[in-house]
């Protein structure tokens, strides 16, 4: 288990769960990521940038804060 | 008989799905924005005469889902509810389909009229992705119809798909898809118990955002029988599946979207990479990204400035004799100033609009729509962030460099008003460029330009400090970073025009009578000799606590109007354009950091008030007259410590 911040680019990973409240997990439910959800990284913007993610084909940008509230399973 | 050739017909869809160019497509010049009622969102609406239908379209906000976590969500969601449209269309990104799914879902649940617009289908097709567009209206049992917004594809068609829906009466349908048992049996259950409520909403929807625990639907409902049923339901939902309710009821969502996608779209080898895909990797590049990014920017504003430069002395030039001709006209009298004064100041907006705000609006929206801006969003987020606000911010702030105005009313993208609000007040200290003409002509040109572009940095601080200033200070979370990264594609130019077109007026309709009237008023006091009282008054500030000639409290009060006045009158006023001659180095800085924060101008003051309402205008105002006299005061002290 680790944070989808931890992930590398190319890495894919498994929501396990989404931390920090309600109003973020439902943000990111409307957007369709869930426990279970698919997510590749694709790109980290340095000095802790944001990241570029791709989730059912379409791609998203999450603060880093938030993708270290992201607690996935690598696969 | 005339009511029903009438037609309302609502837009709605995510962000960066093509749903602009369609509305243009249909309703092109015959449209206005104005805002919804008492909120700071944008409302377009536009007319569309079509086989003997008047067809008035609404273009919804780009919004992600309908639950209530933005203005734009909230107020879209309660139009759809309760207004009395005809259909919706649903504009759907094909290469993004399964996202788009879930807002599709949701409008489903509402029980409106609805068609799906299957929009990109061209860029789909080069991505390699099959759709079975029949399939997928069986399954969702409303009409589909793929369209290519920009090529005008399949627009007509679905109209009169849309017309035909309208003819066979087919409102309120039931919901064709299901959700999984344990959700579903708790929906149709307090479906049944809000048959005894009346309200104008659809019962479904209603018992599906009570059991998302929807505050604006329960405070809406008040019925303690069906508030206490929907609490047994949330309660046993919770225990069924371990998270909240809201979360299971997206999930379903999520799962009947899948299911949908399974059925309906094929993905064929993936194709070759395109150009476009290796120039947005290079571009959100964690090295190459930022100097492609400084290079864009440098050249856009480098450019317009160019361009800027030019066409405003060229409108000058045309318009200098007009004063003596008006004279020769109109004769000396007090009536005759102030009628000319009302022209100055119209020429000087033409003179600002043309030559500045027209092509800087024009490049923007043309990075906007290429999908450029995007990436500076991103790769500025960890700044923008230290100051509390995130990388979306960037957008108004770079726009602020060339007109203060634009950039208050474009701090709409940001999601909270909360956001809006600390953004807003940061890009009136951006220096716009009637405050780069001051630090240029002046610092630039007499004490030396490594000057000027330190009054830049220190703008730029300024800046960054207010914002963690602003942001410890203002209730409320600060809000993480989630957009979408849409693709490169080619911009759309008649959505930029027309874009642009749109904004210009809305900052002419804005701008425009504040600026003449302030310029009328302000050239009465001159004509009745206050103005010398007013600079006496102002002495204490001007000659002792900055060290400024006392004719620059003239200067202050007309650079309300417009900041590159301040330039233009010191030269009147002191009778010379060589300002070494009347000024010290340490007078000149003084004077540029003054001009640069003291007051927002006019037509941003009409701006801020239109969007966040007078107080907090006032407040902004007040604060930034404080601020700009206090620093550049103790900068006046500073100063002769390094510069001698």
């Amino acid at each position: 288990m680790s944070y989808l911040s931890d992930l590398k680019p190319g890495q894919e990973g498994e929501i396990i769960s989404i931390m920090g409240g309600l109003t973020v997990n439902k943000r990111l439910a409307d957007l369709g990521m869930t426990s279970g959800t698919r997510i590749k990284v694709i790109i980290k913007a340095p000095f802790s940038g944001p990241i570029k993610i791709e989730v059912h084909g379409s791609r998203f940008v999450l603060g880093r804060g938030l993708a270290s509230k992201i607690l996935v399973k690598i696969v | 008989m005339k009511n029903e050739l009438k037609l309302n017909v609502v837009l709605a869809g995510q962000a960066n799905v093509g749903k602009s160019v369609i509305f243009n497509y249909f309703t092109g010049l015959h449209q206005h924005i104005g805002n919804w009622p008492g909120k700071t969102v944008e409302k377009k609406e536009g007319t569309l005469y079509y086989k003997g239908y008047t067809i008035n379209f609404l273009d919804l906000p780009g919004i992600y889902s309908l639950t209530n976590y933005s203005i734009e969500e909230l107020v879209s969601r309660e139009y759809i509810a309760v207004q009395n449209l005809d259909f919706i269309v649903n504009v759907v990104d094909a290469t993004n389909l399964e996202r788009n799914l879930f807002f599709t879902l949701q409008l489903l649940e509402m029980g409106k009229p609805l068609i799906v617009a299957l929009n990109m289908m061209d860029l789909a097709k080069k991505k390699g992705v099959q759709i079975h567009f029949q399939r997928l209206s069986k399954l969702l049992g409303i009409p589909v119809v793929p369209t290519s917004g920009t090529q005008g594809k399949g627009l007509t068609e679905m109209l009169d798909k849309g017309i035909n829906l309208v003819k066979k009466q087919k409102t309120g349908k039931r919901c064709p898809f299901k959700y999984g048992k344990e959700v579903e049996e708790r929906i149709q259950a307090l479906t049944q118990v809000l048959s005894s409520v009346n309200l104008p909403y659809n019962k479904r929807w209603l018992a599906i955002k009570l059991l998302e625990k929807d505050n604006a639907i329960k405070t809406l409902i008040k019925n303690p029988n069906v508030l206490h049923k929907a609490r047994i339901f949330i309660k046993e939902l919770e225990e069924i599946h371990g998270h909240d309710s809201s979360i299971v009821i997206a999930n379903e969502r999520c799962f009947v979207a899948f299911q949908i996608i399974k059925k309906v779209v094929k993905i064929a080898k993936s194709p070759k990479i395109s150009l476009w895909e290796i120039w947005s990797d290079l571009t959100t590049h964690k090295i190459a990204g930022y100097p492609i990014m400084l290079a864009v920017l440098f050249l856009t504003f480098f450019s317009i400035f160019k361009f800027g430069n030019w066409f405003s002395g060229l409108i000058e030039g045309i318009s200098a004799p007009w004063q003596g001709a008006w004279g020769s006209v109109f004769g000396v009298s007090l009536w005759a100033g102030l009628g000319w004064s009302a022209l100055e100041s119209a020429i000087a907006l033409v003179a600002l609009v043309l030559p500045y705000i027209l092509p800087f609006y024009l490049v923007l929206f043309l990075l906007e729509d290429w999908g450029y801006l995007a990436r500076v969003a991103f790769l500025t987020d960890t700044f923008m962030h230290k100051m509390g606000i995130h990388g979306k911010a960037c957008i108004p702030l770079i726009l602020g460099l060339g007109c203060n105005v634009p950039a208050c009313l474009s701090c709409r993208i940001m999601e909270t008003q909360r956001e809006r609000l600390i953004t807003a007040f940061l890009t009136t200290f951006v220096p716009c460029s009637a405050v780069t003409v001051i630090i240029m002509g002046l610092v630039g040109k007499f004490v030396g330009v490594g000057w000027a572009l330190g009054l830049y940095l220190f703008a730029i601080i300024t800046i960054f400090v207010l914002g963690k200033l602003a942001s410890k200070i203002l209730p409320g979370e600060p809000t993480e970073l989630i957009m979408a990264m849409p693709d490169y594609k080619c911009p759309n130019l008649k959505t930029v025009f027309l874009q642009t077109w749109l904004r210009l007026k809305e900052f002419i309709i804005i701008a425009g009578p504040f600026v003449v009237i302030s310029g009328i008023l302000i050239s009465w006091a001159h004509l009745a000799g206050w103005l010398s009282a007013i600079t006496d008054i102002l002495k204490p500030i001007t000659v002792n606590w900055l060290g400024l000639p006392a004719a620059t409290g003239i200067l202050l009060i007309f650079g309300i109007l417009r900041k590159e006045l301040i330039l233009l009158m010191l030269a009147t006023l002191l009778g010379t354009t060589h300002f070494t001659d009347v000024l010290t180095p340490i007078q000149m800085i003084t004077l540029a950091i003054v001009s640069m924060f003291y007051i927002p101008c006019v037509a941003l003051i009409a701006a801020l008030w239109k969007e966040f309402g007078w107080k907090k205008t006032l407040v902004i105002t007040l604060f930034k007259i404080i601020f700009a006299i206090g620093i550049a005061g103790l900068i006046a002290r500073l100063l002769p410590l390094f510069m001698y």
